[in-house]
């Protein structure tokens, strides 16, 4: 969140600033800087990367300024791209501004958010000896596509000189400036505007469920969030802004298809069998394309890990898997936007809305009684499949004890928040450390599985050729020792989450005999 | 994270005008910066026109904690904090005997503020006495301005004959020329036999108008009149100076 610190306040429409200054002008001198004026364009990532982080970035043309809320000072202005559509940290000129943004963004782009005009002064405010001892900020914020116009004082102490502003915010109070604001309140009001305001998105799944509620009555909460956020990323997903869109897009259809299959006699038979088929329909239309984003991402890593001379041929192999995105893509939109999947999606939404002419026979049953059951059979399931995995467990069995884990992260997360916070939150965590291990495992299997199909279709003859095979070669040597060295770690990777006393929590806040929360 | 003593055991070599442009460079490059003004005589603090607080002396440095903590102020430039010099200085040695470890104290009173500050710089009186040694010790660097004339020569031999009767490294004293008058034949023939001897920065600092002025309008040079020669001297100099702490 950004707070951008307290001493703000909107200026009364009845003072006008020289007012304002003229009752400060018996006890300071003033130094006013230059009026400035400009219309910017606040830009952030979907997620609200930087705002999370408490930081501000607008940009007026190709010059950017970044701020954030432990200092009242610019914290880096550059010149940088222009936004008229998606940016990216590579887009901006090597400098302090790529470097701050790189970690954040990641591999979001950031996009237009708000327009706001804004103008104004910066006032030093000086004691006799003409030092700076606060200053005074009077900015006019008018959103571009809002009503109001908004007119902010803002102060700004310094190291100190602390009775100084206190005399300051005494004057401002008896001059009649008295409303606190947020100094945001025009970033925040263009949002509005434009439909959002700030963390309206988050990728993480955080519903409230209520332990009384009916089984079906809270499944049809879940599956309804989840419906937004497919519907709220697929415009991302069809401007092809960044890969997180359809990344997040296909977690939520995933999340769906697990709910559909973990979660049975809650919706009618019928309803289940046809949306799981839908769902399941919409996650191998997404696949080809996230498949290709993996590759395209893992692209340095890939580079980095071969000696100069074999990277060239690896730089063609990217090139062939970017074209194959770009196909990919192009088909994925067309199929998206096909008519019979927005109706499918309104379809879906009557679906959760209506009532059931025959209910299924757990549809009343509450939530709580339902959801340690489901939780408890998955946990059981996990720790079958986990306890034989060694070194030697073929790479099929590897990855379906990978996706037994996720069943069982969806099915904590769906009904979290009908448990004690902290336990589950330490569960997880423990079930995520085991999951992360078997996800680059996998991640590496598919890569190699990629490589080997690559090598196999790649016509003998050419130099071009010969050195890309020299390349993937290469790659796949060292994609492989990596996933044995993996394989080391799993024993005490399950070794940590199956011990005696997760088992033991596990059955204590899941198992028959829990009292009513 | 770094301490630089300005320093010279002589007077008026342009030590405060070093210390203030530096500091100035230093946070101007998001580097946060504390500029100390050691001198009583509080030049450093006059050019950026910072009073001491009443309550604040040479005792209360010599606390540490919060009793500097309360009494630093802020510049008016960005990322920049001072904390002025008192009159009361004039008798720290006095304070300074009483302390346990008395040649040490001021390391320990800075240590602390190596937390909030990236980068601490200290601007000496010149003389040479215990305060001298405690800034010795708490410096990484002794940056010592001179002006290439006999005397400054004589003051620099009197500076590494201290350093090794209290056993402390030659290799911290970092020099380079001030006030350099380049038609001066005496200037430019010291500075090449004194270049022949000593780690001798390749930034010069010329006698400048610009510089001495700062008294007039009591701001770091390099704020006030961006473009001149004596900014762009700082700049090179204060460039070299990162090079040597590596930042």
């Amino acid at each position: 969140m950004v707070h951008f610190g307290p001493d703000t306040w909107l200026l009364p429409d009845s003072l006008p600033v020289e007012g304002l200054l003229a009752a400060l002008a018996a006890d300071f001198g003033f130094d006013t800087a230059p009026e400035y004026e400009a219309t910017v364009v606040y830009a952030d990532t979907f997620d609200w990367r930087l705002y999370q982080q408490g930081y501000l970035l607008h940009c007026h043309d190709n010059c950017w300024t970044l701020y954030h809320e432990d200092n009242s000072e610019v914290t880096v202005q550059q010149g940088g791209p222009e936004l008229h559509a998606a940016c990216f940290a590579r887009d901006f000129p090597p400098g302090r501004l790529r470097e701050l943004l790189a970690p954040v963004l990641s591999v979001r782009c950031l996009l237009p958010l708000a327009a706001v005009h804004l103008h104004g002064r910066q006032i030093r405010l000086l004691n006799r000896d003409e030092k700076t001892v606060a200053r005074i900020v009077v900015e006019t914020q008018e959103p571009v596509d809002g009503e109001r116009c908004y007119r902010l004082v803002r102060l700004f102490g310094l190291r100190g000189y602390g009775n100084e502003l206190e005399a300051v915010r005494g004057i401002l109070a008896t001059a009649g400036v008295t409303e606190p604001v947020s100094p945001l309140v025009g970033f925040e009001e263009g949002c509005r505007a434009k439909g959002r305001s700030p963390l309206d998105y988050s990728p993480k799944f955080s519903l409230e469920l209520n332990g009384g509620e009916t089984a079906r009555d809270a499944m049809a909460r879940i599956y309804q969030f989840l419906l937004e956020t497919i519907i709220r990323n697929m415009p991302g997903v069809l401007a092809d802004y960044d890969p997180e869109f359809l990344h997040d897009l296909r977690v939520a259809i995933r999340r769906t298809r697990s709910g559909l299959s973990l979660v049975k006699r809650v919706l009618p038979a019928p309803v289940a069998d046809r949306f799981g088929r839908v769902f399941g329909r919409l996650g191998a239309l997404t696949g080809p394309t996230r498949d290709l984003d993996v590759y395209l991402l893992a692209r340095e890593d890939c580079l980095g890990r071969l000696p100069p001379s074999l990277r060239p041929g690896l730089e063609d192999y990217f090139a062939g898997l970017s074209r194959k995105r770009q196909a990919e893509q192009k088909k994925l939109v067309r199929a998206l936007r096909a008519k019979k999947n927005k109706a499918v999606f309104a379809a879906w939404q009557r679906a959760l809305k209506r009532r059931d002419r025959q209910p299924a026979d757990l549809a009343d049953l509450p939530v709580r009684d339902l959801a340690g059951r489901i939780i408890l059979k998955r946990f059981k399931r996990v720790s079958r499949d986990g306890r034989v995995l060694d070194a030697a467990t073929p790479d099929t069995e590897v990855h379906r004890l990978r996706i037994q884990c996720k069943k069982l992260r969806y099915a904590m997360e769906f009904f979290g928040s009908l448990y004690p916070k902290q336990e589950m939150q330490g569960l997880i965590r423990h079930l995520k450390k085991l999951q992360d291990i078997l996800g680059s495992f996998n991640d590496l299997s598919v890569q190699q599985e990629m490589l080997r199909q690559t090598l196999k279709s790649l016509p003998a003859g050419s130099r071009r050729n010969l050195d890309q095979a020299a390349a993937l070669g290469g790659l796949l040597q060292s994609l492989f020792r990596e996933q044995q060295e993996l394989r080391i770690h799993f024993t005490e990777a399950f070794a940590q989450f199956g011990d005696q006393e997760t088992s033991a929590l596990f059955h204590e806040l899941f198992g028959k005999r829990q009292e009513p929360a | 994270m770094s301490i630089i003593a300005v320093y010279n055991i002589k007077g008026g070599v342009g030590k405060t005008a070093t210390s203030v442009n530096l500091a100035y460079l230093s946070a101007r490059q998001h580097g946060k910066t504390l500029l100390l003004d050691m001198d009583p005589q509080g030049s450093a603090s006059y050019y950026f026109r910072i009073r001491a607080p009443k309550k604040f002396g040479a005792k209360k440095l010599l606390k540490g904690g919060r009793h500097i903590e309360e009494n630093i102020k802020g510049t008016d430039y960005p990322g920049l904090d001072m904390l002025p010099a008192d009159f009361s200085y004039r008798n720290i040695d006095l304070a300074l005997d009483e302390c346990k470890k008395s040649h040490k104290r001021l390391s320990k009173v800075l240590a602390p503020l190596l937390e909030e500050y990236d980068r601490i710089i200290l601007d000496c009186p010149p003389n040479l006495t215990l305060l001298s040694e405690n800034i010795f010790y708490a410096a990484d660097y002794i940056l010592a301005p001179v002006i290439p004339t006999t005397l400054s020569l004589l003051s620099l031999e009197q500076l590494f004959a201290f350093l090794d009767e209290i056993g402390l490294d030659r290799d911290k004293v970092v020099i380079f020329f001030s006030m350099v008058e380049k038609r001066k034949k005496m200037h430019t023939e010291m500075m090449q036999s004194l270049r022949e001897d000593n780690r001798v920065l390749r930034s010069v600092i010329p006698y400048s108008a610009d510089i001495e002025r700062m008294g007039i309008y009591r701001q770091p040079v390099a704020a006030a009149l961006p473009a001149s020669a004596a900014t762009a001297a700082y700049e090179n100099l204060w460039h070299e100076i990162q090079e040597l702490l590596a930042i």
